[in-house]
């Protein structure tokens, strides 16, 4: 009792000084308990499909990031991570009958294996000449698949594997818990001192390695670590939707997963997690809006595409980054972030302006 | 109160007239959800054909479900398929636990068509599909009976037997130039555009062709499906002495060919599938420069049953566009209606034995389906057609003589002129 009592007061102390101070923070909190919440109010399942859905790409979109936008590395044919995992996860399932808790975690092994053997012949390209190289490979591979039917099933795909969990509410908490939980750990990463030195690549890798760092090691971690996300996405997708097919390497995939995290913000991990969730239900928003209006709803990829058009050309760095900066100032002496009606910092005291 | 003893009694008056006045259209509508890539082709066939056969039935007075009569509600569902898979399981996901519908029809991608089977089936509505033609949608069928038994095919037939009747018209042409040319070997270039599901067909001319059939292949052109230009096959094709260029098209290359084809007279009879040729629009988009391009059909102006030309003339005149196969939802809705009004229920469950005992003259062919929930193919059931350019018509040619099968309305093949002139000289 008294162990809890220390835990809880310590929870509450953290709470007090860390999260409730910032309001980003203070949303973000406010977002997962209305997340986890929500199977109390609704279990529609149109409902739960769509945020499970949102949830998995939310992973896969936070893995861009954390390549893309914290190391540097652009890859345009991010979707080969996720399609491999797949693939991965189906195989073992359908093949050798592994359940969904080995097959994913294997499938996003196979994520990572699939890192290393893109991240090895990119490591020397840079800017479009990377982006153009990692587009390539997810071509490649659909290539392959429909060239061994037999193992991937062409043109179909593996179809029929077993559930994620017997229920959608269960699939919902499972999808949501490991989208909060990986999110936090990319979070982590990017805020370590690994996360620096990624960062600082992205920079100025030249630099990066007169200091004497490894900066090919550094960059083989990060190809391989958004691999492993992006495999986990790509092993709850091909659970939920009991299907790995070649959509889940097609380049469409890939470009969406750039425009959910431009829109978000990159270089934050949050950003594109939020970016997701505004654009995916978004989709599903107009469907249902639109539906009433004859001839519209044939337009919802035209209004979302001038949406987003939009949104990015009065907010270049993001949506997240430009409302975080409206409800946050930076402290001009220590560089803290503070709420916007604080008049002194919270941590060194200095004025704010 | 005398005043509001009147006021009542009118009221009531009103309410009885009313009732009296509201037949049909009072009951609750049976909703059909109809899935398909809405700003696509192949998604406007889809709702034109069972808006057609809806509106036919409403007018008619609705579906007989036991001793009430229904109409008709039909849902449209844009399942964006080309563009996203998970968009189209959102779409019918949507329409089950939203919209409620009683059935689902329609359908195109076999991969997305493949998650809308299981969550129908989850559902456990009838789905009738519509636009998609592997053969492994029907095998779920055979395999997971309980499970699948919601699914059935109607429209295409399926690739297997669709590769059947692009092998009988390519050995029909064959035999008409060999009879008419005097040629002892039929030499034949096989064009099929860059993608995977033409794959197999290729693989199976290069060895049916020689084996079975009697012809030689002089070899195998890939142009890319949204190619320009195809004069470098096409000069290619001619050099190699080809009789017939076997044409496997779904996408604009289908387009491109037919009309360089007829530009430069090269001397090779098109023969094949080029789902570019099914469309109205392929007379004018070549400038009539595609005339005898011959390409498996589902639809045409021949009576292949009673039905199909009152069909294809309400349809031509109504949507301004001859009905392409995704079209066939119009037969589906019929086959729901038979189905409920047999039954006198629209519980998929109870509803399913008689969906399978289905023996219905529809627009296409006499609809049987098998036991795997496919629709039947061959002489008695649907065939699919073969249709060729001639003018600016697009007319049957096959069946002809078929197994004794001729639709009235079908008309001879016609080889083209330059292909006669070259072939006679030699």
């Amino acid at each position: 009792m008294g162990l809890l009592g220390v835990y809880f007061r310590r929870t509450v102390t953290i709470l007090r000084s860390e999260v409730l101070v910032l309001p980003s923070r203070i949303a973000v909190l406010v977002f997962i308990v209305a997340l986890m919440a929500l199977p109390l109010f609704t279990q529609d399942y149109y409902f739960l499909r769509v945020l499970i859905l949102t949830s998995i790409f939310a992973i896969f979109a936070a893995s861009w990031d954390l390549l893309s936008g914290f190391t540097g590395q652009m890859n345009f044919g991010h979707a080969l991570f996720f399609g491999v995992a797949a693939y991965v996860t189906a195989l073992l399932n359908l093949k050798l009958g592994l359940p969904p808790y080995f097959s994913i975690p294997l499938g996003a092994v196979g994520g990572v294996l699939t890192g290393l053997v893109v991240g090895i012949p990119c490591l020397r390209l840079k800017g479009s000449y990377l982006a153009l190289t990692t587009l390539a490979f997810p071509i490649i591979l659909t290539g392959l698949v429909f060239a061994i039917p037999d193992v991937t099933g062409g043109e179909l795909g593996l179809a029929g594997l077993s559930r994620l969990t017997g229920s959608r509410v269960m699939d919902y908490y499972l999808t949501s818990g490991l989208m909060v939980i990986l999110g936090f750990a990319m979070w982590k990463i990017t805020d370590s001192k690994t996360g620096i030195i990624l960062h600082a690549i992205r920079e100025d890798e030249l630099a990066v390695r007169t200091s004497g760092v490894n900066t090919t090691r550094y960059k083989l971690l990060a190809f391989c670590m958004s691999g492993f996300f992006a495999g986990v996405a790509g092993g709850l997708y091909a659970h939920f939707m009991r299907l790995a097919g070649p959509s889940g390497l097609e380049v469409g995939l890939s470009f969406q997963v750039i425009i959910w995290a431009v829109f978000g913000g990159m270089v934050t991990i949050y950003g594109p997690i939020a970016g997701v969730f505004i654009l995916y239900p978004l989709m599903e928003v107009l469907r249902v809006a639109l539906d009433s209006f004859p001839g519209l709803p044939e337009m919802r990829m035209f209004i979302f595409a001038a949406l987003v058009l939009l949104t990015l050309l009065f907010m270049p760095e993001g949506l997240i980054p430009w409302v975080r900066d409206k409800v946050e100032i930076e402290c001009p002496r220590c560089k803290v972030r503070n709420a916007f009606n604080r008049k002194r910092c919270r941590v060194c005291d200095a004025v704010l302006d | 109160m005398q005043f509001l003893g009147r006021v009542g009694a009118v009221l009531l008056g009103l309410s009885l007239i009313l009732a009296m006045c509201l037949p049909a259209g009072a009951a609750d509508p049976i909703t059909i959800g109809v899935l398909g890539p809405m700003s696509f082709t192949q998604g406007e066939g889809h709702w034109n054909g069972a808006t057609m056969a809806a509106d036919e039935i409403n007018q008619a007075g609705g579906v007989k479900v036991g001793n009430v009569m229904r109409p008709i509600k039909l849902i449209k569902i844009d399942t964006n398929e080309f563009l996203s898979i998970p968009d189209a399981t959102n779409a019918v996901e949507m329409a089950v636990s939203r919209y409620k519908v009683d059935f689902l029809i329609g359908g195109f991608r076999t991969e997305a068509v493949q998650v809308m089977q299981d969550i129908a089936m989850d559902a456990k509505k009838i789905f009738i599909g519509c636009g998609a033609a592997h053969p492994a949608l029907c095998t779920r069928v055979t395999k997971d009976y309980d499970r699948y038994k919601y699914w059935f095919r109607l429209t295409p037939i399926n690739s297997s037997y669709l590769g059947k009747v692009d092998f009988i018209l390519l050995g029909t042409v064959g035999a008409i130039m060999k009879a008419q040319l005097g040629l002892d070997k039929i030499k034949v270039a096989v064009v099929a555009e860059k993608a995977a599901w033409a794959d197999p067909i290729v693989r199976a001319a290069q060895k049916v062709l020689p084996g079975k059939m009697g012809m030689e292949v002089v070899g195998v052109w890939r142009p890319s499906p949204v190619a320009k230009d195809c004069t470098a096959e096409l000069a290619a094709i001619q050099r190699s002495g080809a009789h017939i260029a076997f044409t496997t098209f779904s996408s604009s290359v289908g387009l491109t060919f037919a009309k360089q084809l007829g530009e430069l007279k090269v001397p090779a009879a098109p023969v094949g599938i080029n789902v570019e040729a099914q469309k109205t629009g392929f007379w004018s988009a070549t400038g009539g420069k595609g005339e005898y391009t011959v390409t498996i059909n589902t639809f045409a102006r021949v009576k292949i049953t009673d039905k199909t030309i009152p069909f294809y003339d309400k349809y031509l005149k109504t949507f301004k566009e001859a009905p392409n196969y995704t079209a066939g939802t119009y037969d589906a809705v019929y086959i729901l209606r038979d189905s409920i009004e047999k039954a006198g229920t629209i519980d998929s469950a109870k509803l399913v034995p008689f969906v399978e005992k289905t023996d219905m003259i529809g627009t296409s062919g006499r609809v049987v389906f098998d036991k795997s929930h496919d629709v039947k193919w061959g002489p008695g059931f649907v065939t699919g057609l073969g249709t060729q350019w001639q003018g600016d018509q697009n007319l049957c040619i096959w069946p002809y003589k078929w197994h004794g099968i001729t639709y009235e309305g079908t008309v001879p093949y016609k080889l083209p002129p330059w292909v006669v002139e070259h072939w006679k000289k030699k």
